[in-house]
């Protein structure tokens, strides 16, 4: 038998942990790896990674071929554009100090796509294949400029068979039309809710009156609409972060179980937001605690709660499909199936791009909608946009799951060749993969309750993460 | 239970394929121009029959209510006066049976082989191309690939046909060869499901099932096949008491070696044929052994691989899982018990087969409050 090739990395149990670069992996200890780095393997080892579809007999036959597949479905990139993010105003009515998009004030003008930005817009959209079509609402505060948004809902219901919205605010204010508007069943609202309410005031109200608004409001849309239609998720400084677990009681409250706790984003106004030394690794602590209490509090309640990009990280190492988060995708090449248009009607890459050019350090434009997509400039981020041959990346056992954020490492280093250890994305995945494959080989009750409820099956036992003993 | 053949009286020497339209009063004077030359119409009803007319006919339908054939699509047979319903139009269950002739002899076989073959191909070709719009249609035998060139013909002419139609396949898969490669990428993959059995990882109690020496070899290297010519797999395994406790290891070589199937059903037994002489020694009962099954697809599910329980009454099956079993079970086979009288989930279940023994059965079954 031929065996793929095996990365290995240590466990925090002291264990070793392998895997294949179509992402099979199992458990194993130091003296399997002594006899496979000297060519050594016993007859139970030659076993087991056949078993385990790490090997094979000749090409094409069962082995062969399944890995193929799993390594090629992990590689599959999408193809057809069926996802817009679109920031028809910059202009916010709240100055949040994190802000990642630098937004205008609410009076200032400029800052609103045009009539002409508005037809181009359209224009694109009507140039999409579809059939379906998702629309994110960005801003700025979006509905600031409820008239745009649902000139561009008209047109998507009339020209797509399916499509679906979602506006993305901050619950301020919510005058007659906007309620009309976030009344179709096809329109979901995402908003930020920092936790509890002394962090969400201090992050982003500022003032007792604005807070009552917000939960004001939030309230109302939590009892007007079923549970699904609003979803939240917490901005966190790891220099003061918020009560988790009151955070976890006032998400629950409002019907939101998927909870992304997300680090302040290094754009925007938050590159001068300072959070102290050696955040990442602060961070993976804060967010390694969370993942504890979350099993704790799933194991008390018996109502499963999740962090979304856990979850997601989770099913990346168990499934070869797990491609829909766009932060983590391998290769994860630009404008494929997402873009996002400006409020001057420029196309970026990502929301975060987007967010980078507008502090005017680099131009991560692709195109406008007058032009369309500048490809020449698209193919220059793709260049970097996947893990495969990077020096660092190849030797890593996480390599299959992860990605790589180009942007970001824009943002923070000015480049894309810093090694990957010492980027910001790494230190945090690495963490994460560890965290992932921590859980997985934990047996006690609480833990395996709450993977099966991420994995969405009815149970998980010890048998279902593989161990080479 | 809705029969599957019904007795006509016709002026004819050879089988034909024939459809029937029933026309409302009011498209009687468009009917000329809507009937095609396969089309008879409904000139009138008695208590005993109905007369049918056209390029196809005259045709006269006894015993079963004309309201029910609307659209039916039959292979009449003149000689012994009697025709199939081929394609029933308001039934999702239309199964073209292609030969008895196998060459496995499966221990549980609900429809055992017989040598005797007929080739009915140019009927199910005709049928195939009335058939009602976005269809699918079941191709099952016998072994079906026993005649893999005139079933490949018959794919490849009605796919292209008709762009709206849908094949689900039955076949052991012991028959594809390399060289069938460029035929099976030439037919539209997205259109076919081939549903292949696996009763076991382990190939004595896969052979032993289908009593072929040999037989789990062969069928893997085609699964291989059928993954690289980009072919919908839905692998299918009867649940038994020869292969159950196997089931969590047969869970676990899927995840390793058969990621790409679409579907994998594990399906309950069938009380008929082979079934029924041997049922003492293959029911399995999972209503009371359910954990085996549990544990099997929460493995294959947690891979992102979809798994589901088919032929499974609901009031069997523990709460969490019930989501994964559908009602699979044919219209036309399918009952429900006294038990099941006042059962809230009577309108999502498949029931029973309708050959299913009162007393070798379920030990927990009832209505689910």
């Amino acid at each position: 038998m031929k065996v793929w090739p095996l990365k290995f990395r240590e466990m925090s149990d002291g264990s070793m942990l392998f895997a294949d670069d179509a992402g099979g992996f199992f458990k194993a200890g130091d003296d399997f790896l002594d006899r496979y780095a000297t060519d050594g393997l016993s007859a139970d080892d030659s076993l087991f990674l056949k078993e385990g579809s790490h090997g094979f007999e000749r090409e094409r036959d069962l082995p062969w071929t399944s890995f193929a597949y799993r390594w090629a479905r992990r590689q599959s990139r999408p193809r057809k554009m069926n996802y817009v993010i679109l920031v028809p105003t910059l202009r916010c009515n709240l100055a949040c100090g994190y802000c990642q998009v630098s937004r205008a004030p609410e009076k200032a003008r400029g800052f609103d796509w045009s009539d002409e930005t508005l037809t181009g817009v359209l224009s694109f959209l009507g140039d999409l294949e579809g059939p379906d079509i998702k629309v994110e609402f960005q801003g700025g505060e979006p509905m600031l400029r409820v008239d745009l948004l649902e000139a561009v809902r008209d047109y998507c219901r009339e020209k797509f068979s399916q499509s679906q919205f979602v506006v993305c605010t901050n619950l301020q204010k919510l005058d007659a039309r906007a309620w009309a508007f976030l009344d179709a069943d096809d329109t979901f609202i995402s908003t930020s809710l920092d936790g509890d309410r002394l962090t969400h005031e201090r992050q982003r109200t500022h003032d007792g009156d604005v807070t009552d608004a917000f939960f004001r409001n939030l309230e109302a849309v939590v009892a007007r609409y079923p549970e699904g239609k609003i979803s939240a998720l917490p901005t966190v400084d790891v220099a003061n972060p918020p009560d988790l677990d009151a955070l976890l009681d006032n998400y629950e409250r409002y019907g939101v179980r998927s909870v992304y706790l997300r680090p302040i984003n290094h754009q925007g106004f938050a590159r001068k937001f300072h959070q102290g030394d050696n955040v990442v690794a602060r961070w993976n602590r804060l967010h390694s605690g969370f993942i504890d209490l979350l099993i704790a509090r799933n194991h008390r309640t018996g109502r499963f709660m999740e962090e979304y990009y856990f979850s997601q990280c989770l099913k990346r190492v168990l499934r070869f499909d797990a491609d829909n988060h766009v932060d983590i995708r391998n290769p994860n090449f630009f404008a494929s199936d997402y873009v996002v248009v400006d409020h001057d009607g420029r196309f970026y890459p990502t929301d975060e791009a987007r967010m980078l050019s507008r502090i005017g350090r680099i131009d991560l434009s692709i195109g406008d909608v007058a032009t369309g997509i500048d490809r020449a400039k698209v193919d220059v981020l793709n260049s970097g946009a996947f893990n495969h041959f990077d020096p660092d990346c190849i030797h890593c056992a996480y390599q299959p799951f992860c990605g790589t954020d180009v942007v970001d490492d824009i943002s923070r280093y000015g480049r894309v060749d810093v090694p990957r250890p010492d980027t910001w994305f790494c230190g945090r995945h690495l963490a994460l993969f560890d965290k992932v494959f921590e859980i997985l080989y934990r047996n006690d009750a609480p833990t395996r309750a709450s993977l099966a409820a991420w994995l969405g099956v009815a149970a998980w036992d010890d048998g279902m993460a593989p161990v080479h003993s | 239970m809705i029969p599957l053949r019904v007795k006509v009286e016709v002026n004819a020497e050879e089988p034909f394929v024939v459809r029937l339209r029933s026309f409302e009063a009011e498209e009687r004077e468009r009917e000329p121009e809507q009937l095609n030359h396969f089309e008879v119409s409904l000139e009138r009803a008695d208590p005993d029959g109905a007369d049918y007319a056209g390029e196809g006919g005259p045709i006269r339908v006894l015993g079963i209510d004309p309201s029910e054939l609307d659209g039916d699509v039959l292979l009449v047979n003149p000689r012994r006066g009697t025709a199939d319903r081929l394609i029933r139009s308001t039934s999702p269950h239309n199964t073209f049976l292609v030969t008895e002739r196998c060459d496995q002899v499966c221990v549980m076989c609900s429809q055992p082989p017989k040598k005797h073959h007929v080739d009915l191909f140019t009927y199910f070709e005709t049928a195939a191309l009335l058939a009602p719009e976005g269809a699918t249609i079941g191709i099952s035998g016998g072994e079906p690939t026993l005649f893999k060139e005139r079933l490949f013909t018959f794919l490849k002419r009605v796919l292209v046909a008709r762009p709206d139609l849908f094949f689900h396949i039955l076949t052991n898969g012991q028959h594809f060869e390399e060289d069938d490669r460029s035929t099976m990428t030439g037919l539209d993959q997205s259109r076919i499901v081939w549903g292949v059995p696996l009763y076991s990882h382990d190939p004595s109690v896969h052979d032993q099932v289908v009593g072929k020496q040999g037989a789990q070899e062969r069928l893997l290297d085609n699964l291989a096949f059928l993954c690289r010519v980009g072919a919908a797999v839905e692998l299918r395994t009867v649940l038994m008491q020869p292969n159950a406790p196997g089931l969590p290891e047969l869970a676990r070589f899927i995840t390793a070696m058969l990621p790409f199937i679409r579907t994998w059903a594990v399906m309950q037994t069938e009380n008929i044929g082979y079934g029924r002489m041997n049922w003492k020694t293959l029911f399995y009962d999972s209503s009371e052994g359910f954990d085996v099954v549990g544990r099997a697809i929460d493995l294959v599910r947690s891979r992102g691989i979809d798994a589901r329980l088919y032929n499974f009454p609901l009031c069997t099956v523990p709460e969490a899982y019930r989501h994964l079993a559908p009602a699979t079970i044919s219209d036309w086979k399918r009952t429900y018990r006294e038990e099941c009288e006042g059962c809230s989930l009577k309108a999502e279940c498949g029931g029973f087969f309708e050959w299913h023994p009162r007393d070798h059965g379920y030990g927990r079954l009832g209505a689910v409050q």
